[in-house]
């Protein structure tokens, strides 16, 4: 029997792929657009940044794979891995500094639209916390850090792409079934509680980006006061 | 012959004389001011649409906005004032005066979109001015992307 497989990637790690992945389009998509989608961007901005918060909580709590301390590219796993030498499942070391880079960008992107505006109709959910300028710098960012994630998402399916035509091994399946063919270590833990752990921070991080708790703004005066002109 | 020429080097003259000289810093002030009020209105527009809407509060934010993009603000885009300072340094891009078919485009665009709000203003119907406003935004989006710095 030659039908040796490991379980790779946990469930909660796909899920945050795919949701991402799906996000990520929606984002692009209503941030282009524009007009009144623009309010629907922000709600999937903080979709996103429940995701991010999720994934780098699961980096410390998830299962063997998932962990940052697993994939952490050291300049020795980098000089490892260029020479042919590296070993090991799940991410490898390049791999890791994709991931990384597109996780840190990806958070100082939701980050950044949180502050900012468009000189519209539109302000982020945490606009008022920030002077206009400040907010102005912000998403001049933002609108910069879009790019660049273009560029890093075409990269990450390039890698794909080459990986299966010049290395033969098939990246797309396990994040999708979770398993992976041949010899090594199944990942172990992030069990429910983990999952439910960062889930709730996950949660609460959302809930502080969403600005819901900023005192409302202080009623206008009654029409009676202001001039009819 | 002559005294027709003479006329119409007259007509020339007047209508020449009609058009007041603007400083380039006066220029950019009152751009900047009218982005500025169009964009009061425009918060003003989306407030009614998402709270309790109010028909007059929407119509007198759809005028305001009608008569900003017919003023013919063209006229303030001076050469050389895409550097410069108004309020705040200026943030008009340069292509504003070498892509003038597309930026042509983009004010037709928001002219036409502007008319057309306050149009919808005037029937009271909070679902159409609703539509009708991401319509708007999405023309002022137009000339923003391609046309001022981002910072």
């Amino acid at each position: 029997m030659n039908s040796k497989r490991i379980r790779l990637w946990d469930l909660p790690t796909r899920l945050f792929h795919w949701l991402l992945v799906l996000a990520m389009l929606g984002a692009v998509v209503s941030g282009q657009l524009g007009g009144n989608l623009i309010d629907r961007h922000a709600v999937i901005g903080l979709f996103i940044l429940g995701l991010l918060v999720f994934r780098l909580v699961w980096g410390v709590l998830g299962s063997t794979y998932a962990r940052f301390a697993q994939f952490f590219p050291t300049p020795g796993r980098i000089r490892a891995y260029l020479k042919g030498e590296w070993q090991g499942e799940g991410h490898n070391p390049l791999g890791a500094l994709s991931v990384l880079a597109l996780l840190g960008l990806l958070t100082v992107q939701a980050l950044t639209g949180l502050f900012s505006n468009d000189d519209i109709a539109f302000v982020g959910p945490l606009f008022d916390l920030v002077s206009k300028d400040l907010s102005n710098r912000l998403t001049g960012i933002h609108h910069l850090i879009a790019d660049g994630l273009i560029i890093l998402v075409v990269l990450h399916i390039a890698a794909i792409a080459f990986y299966v035509r010049f290395k033969k091994k098939n990246l797309v399946k396990p994040m999708l079934t979770g398993w992976q063919e041949g010899e090594g270590k199944s990942a172990t833990g992030g069990g429910p509680v983990s999952f439910v752990i960062a889930v709730l921070i996950a949660g609460a991080a959302v809930y502080g980006a969403s600005g819901v708790w900023l005192p409302e703004p202080p009623p206008p005066p009654p029409a009676a006061e202001t001039p009819s002109w | 012959m002559k005294s027709k020429l003479l006329l119409a080097l007259l007509t020339v003259a007047v209508a020449g004389s009609a058009v007041a000289q603007v400083k380039p810093e006066d220029a950019i002030k009152y751009r900047q001011s009218g982005y500025a009020f169009m964009g009061w209105n425009m918060g003003r527009i989306k407030a009614n649409v998402e709270g309790q809407y109010n028909k007059d509060e929407v119509i007198k934010a759809a005028n305001a906005i009608q008569a900003i993009a017919n003023s013919g603000m063209g006229a303030l885009y001076l050469p050389g004032t895409d550097k410069g300072k108004g309020w705040e340094e200026t943030r008009a891009k340069p292509e504003i005066w070498t892509d003038k078919e597309k930026m042509g485009k983009v004010a037709t665009d928001f002219v036409r979109e502007a008319n057309e709000m306050a149009k919808v203003a005037a029937t009271g119907d909070a679902a159409a001015v609703k539509m009708q406003l991401g319509k708007l935004g999405g023309t002022c989006k137009g000339c923003h992307d391609d046309f001022k710095v981002k910072k």
